[in-house]
């Protein structure tokens, strides 16, 4: 589960000046006729950097995104849910393992990555810096979070990287099983008892604003790159991929009855956008700068699990590995 | 057929399978590697699934439907054995224990494909493939770490101490024992505990640990008439912490 | 650590707080590459990697990585380094073009072969030659595949293949039924209806 978007820092393109301008008009073309770019490829620097962080980012994001649901795998109410919840969190940790794969094939260890997620050095997706507090905040993410996620990741599916284009294709089709899974609890919360409706009133209160934070900075102070649009690295802006959100998934949040905590959402029927009160970018910035309710949770519980499977990678390490880089 | 003797059969198995999908899916995005992590979530959706399985056979029996059975009840009234209700901690006694009572699990499958009651015999067919990942799984991470380095094997040894007079325990009869026996339901426990002692001996002589000589273990018994350890209690009050807020609610 | 998710309330003192120790070189082992055969009469097609220390463990660890929902008959896996691999071709170039013919040596073993038809899809296993070496085997694989069109190829000693055997194929038997994995499995139709109506009425 991924948004994107998650810095306000421009891209440095000094790098581009310096390529090879024959493999680079190579390159340019083969993206213009619509192929995609496989590991062995030659590629610009600043594409392979640019990607790496993204793909990675991705990943980090599935695993950390694991826990705010997975510490409701324990209490799902019955074992429809139970069941359902045990495999979603697990497809998360599928997608951590898909997704870091992907960017190994570009050059970076998974140890590596996983020491950058760990020491705060790469970003996750700032969302899962929040807690849930009851189940429905758990439903809203399965529903919700994982609706965002996808209209990202169906954008990012249509990338020039083959290797990311092939995880999130078989990504997609799960999430599909997710956001159908997280909407039926929803339905369920909403048709249910008035304690059951308000659980989830209030857990749409709580995370309506990291959901608007999600797409990440609205494009009126982010920085746009427009050559890694034209190598399809980045699919579309941050509010282009908001409004399709709102476009998709406010009428479906509504129909149940419950009240977006923004009186001033709506949709101009003009400029066929969503308006809404800005969110609020300062708190965006101390949360992915660690000064949300649970960084620190989230990066010490990854930190004690590594720590506790040491044990278990070091007894099974053999002298006669060695790494290659995986083909695919 | 003695009805009782065969729910008591029925409702040990659900309630094993149950408690013990549940502590191992409490390492779902916490396990030693991501691929072991989903293979270890994946094997615990299998039990809870089969207990599913087990809970509605019971239901079609007369007992009260699946959920309200697990999510219900209190310890008391879960017949597991106590193994299964173990905290999980270190990986090392998670992967005893998944080893100890998986290949129990899966010989008690395999010896109810032949049982006389048959919407169990039909479940065990069913069931096979699964077994057989679960101690694939299993026989492999024993064959591996219990003959890695001085740590694992060290750190396997002890658990395995450990767990044994646990495990032995699955094994407890049932005071229906003789009648399942005779109505051709299931072999019993005393044949299936014969069975596991050679299958589990071959494994681990593939290894450098040591099994401990069964006639100095005392099982830990009592789970199967209902008396736990202090753990499964506090287990089963976070497992339906969420169903009891309102249990006539549709979750 | 205080936490609201229990799981985190139970996890043990383990170092230092904070204090991340970095990960040494093959920490996380090296690659395997993991190969699917979807349905019966399928071919086998490549579906991504595993980490793992030992070709056993990747088989076992490659079956829920990558077989969880759907459909699967069978499933193998190799050593990444174990892979040998043609040059990558684009455009209208077929990559057989850039593959001379090796003479033939040493003793005949059996290698199998997979193409990339398509760039951005995944390479498919399209059957086995028999030859005396990797490089080998790519030139037999020329004399034997070569429909044209193909942009890379991949050939892989048979006897470096962790298959799955014939009583291992009853692992997936159950897939099927596996519904609560499955978005069709979540309809909430009926019960949206009948709250919407019942709203209206109120």
């Amino acid at each position: 589960m991924y948004g994107g978007g998650n810095t306000f820092e421009g891209v440095k393109t000094d790098s581009v000046a310096k390529e090879d301008l024959v493999k680079l008009a190579e390159f340019e073309a083969r993206i213009a006729r619509g192929e995609k770019i496989e590991p062995a490829d030659w590629m610009p620097e600043l594409y392979r950097k640019q990607l790496i962080r993204m793909i990675e980012q991705h990943g980090h994001s599935e695993i950390i995104g694991a826990l705010p649901e997975g510490t409701w795998i324990t209490r799902a109410p019955g074992f429809k849910r139970k069941m359902a919840l045990m495999a979603k969190v697990q497809d998360e940790v599928g997608h951590a393992q898909l997704l870091y794969s992907a960017a190994e094939t570009l050059g970076k260890s998974r140890e590596q990555m996983i020491d950058d997620l760990i020491t705060g050095k790469s970003k996750y997706s700032n969302i899962f810096n929040y807690p849930t507090f009851t189940w429905a905040d758990c439903c809203f993410i399965s529903w919700l979070v994982d609706a965002g996620a996808i209209v990202n990741q169906l954008a990012n599916a249509k990338g020039s990287y083959g290797p990311y284009c092939r995880a999130l294709e078989r990504i997609c089709a799960e999430e599909s099983f997710h956001l159908k899974y997280g909407h039926h609890c929803v339905i369920y919360l909403a048709a249910g008892t008035t304690k059951q409706r308000q659980m989830f009133q209030e857990a749409l209160n709580r995370w309506w604003p990291p959901m608007m934070h999600f797409f990440g900075p609205s494009d009126k102070i982010s920085t746009h790159t427009e050559v890694l649009m034209r190598w399809k690295v980045k699919m579309g802006t941050n509010d282009e991929m908001r409004n399709q959100f709102l476009d998709m998934y406010v009428p479906k949040i509504r129909e149940l009855g419950f009240t977006i905590p923004d009186p001033n959402l709506k949709k101009n029927t003009t400029t066929n956008k969503w308006e809404y009160t800005e969110p609020d970018w300062e708190e965006f910035k101390r949360v992915i700068n660690g000064g949300g309710p649970c960084n620190k949770e989230r990066l010490e519980v990854r930190r004690i699990a590594e720590e506790r499977g040491k044990w278990v990678r070091e007894a099974l390490k053999s002298s006669t590995t060695a790494y290659v880089t995986p083909l695919a | 057929m003695n009805e009782i003797g065969l729910k008591e059969l029925l409702y040990k198995m659900a309630d094993d399978l149950l408690i013990l999908g549940h502590r191992n899916s409490e390492w779902t995005g916490m396990g030693p590697l991501l691929e072991e992590d989903i293979a270890f979530s994946s094997m615990a959706q299998d039990k809870v699934g089969q207990s599913l399985a087990l809970y509605t056979i019971l239901h079609q029996l007369g007992e009260q439907d699946p959920d309200t059975v697990a999510f219900t009840r209190n310890a008391g009234q879960f017949h597991n054995c106590i193994l299964v209700e173990l905290p999980n901690q270190e990986y090392d006694f998670s992967l005893i224990r998944h080893f100890l009572f998986d290949m129990a699990d899966a010989l008690r499958w395999e010896m109810l494909t032949q049982s006389s009651y048959e919407p169990l015999s039909l479940l065990a067919k069913k069931v096979r493939g699964e077994l057989r990942y679960h101690t694939l799984h299993a026989t492999t991470w024993m064959k591996q770490l219990g003959s890695a380095t001085e740590t694992s094997i060290a750190r396997l040894q002890q658990s395995l101490t450990t767990v044994t007079p646990f495990a032995l325990a699955i094994f407890e009869e049932s005071p229906y024992e003789k009648e399942i026996i005779e109505s051709g339901v299931f072999e019993g426990e005393k044949v299936l505990m014969e069975k596991w002692k050679l299958k589990i001996a071959d494994v681990i002589s593939q290894t450098q640990l040591m099994l401990p000589d069964w006639k100095t273990i005392t099982p830990m018994l009592g789970g199967r008439t209902g008396k736990h350890s202090e753990h499964l209690q506090p287990m089963l009050e976070e497992m339906s912490e969420v169903f009891r807020i309102d249990p006539t609610a549709e979750w | 650590m205080d936490s609201l998710d229990p799981r985190v309330l139970r996890l043990p003192k383990v170092g230092e707080p904070g204090v991340v120790q970095p990960k040494v070189a093959l920490d996380q082992f090296g690659s395997f590459e993991v190969f699917v055969q979807p349905r019966e009469g399928k071919p086998f097609q490549h579906e991504g990697i595993v980490h793992s220390p030992n070709i056993e463990l990747a088989y076992v660890l490659a079956k829920e990585t990558f077989t969880r929902r759907f459909t699967c008959t069978s499933l193998y896996v190799v050593e990444t380094r174990n892979v040998f691999v043609s040059p990558l071709t684009d455009g209208n170039r077929n990559v057989y073009d850039l593959i001379a013919a090796v003479p033939a040596s040493g003793e005949k073993e059996d290698y199998e072969v997979y193409h990339l038809q398509k760039r951005g899809k995944q390479h498919v296993h399209v059957g086995s030659v028999k030859a005396g070496g990797l490089e080998e085997a790519m030139s037999m694989a020329k004399l034997a595949f070569n429909a044209g069109g193909i942009y890379n190829v991949w050939t892989i000693r048979h006897s470096d293949i962790r298959f799955t055997k014939p009583e291992e194929l009853d692992l997936w038997t159950t897939l099927p039924e596996k519904r609560f994995r499955d978005a069709a499995d979540y309809k909430g139709g009926d019960k949206l209806k009948n709250f919407l109506e019942k709203r209206k009425m109120l």
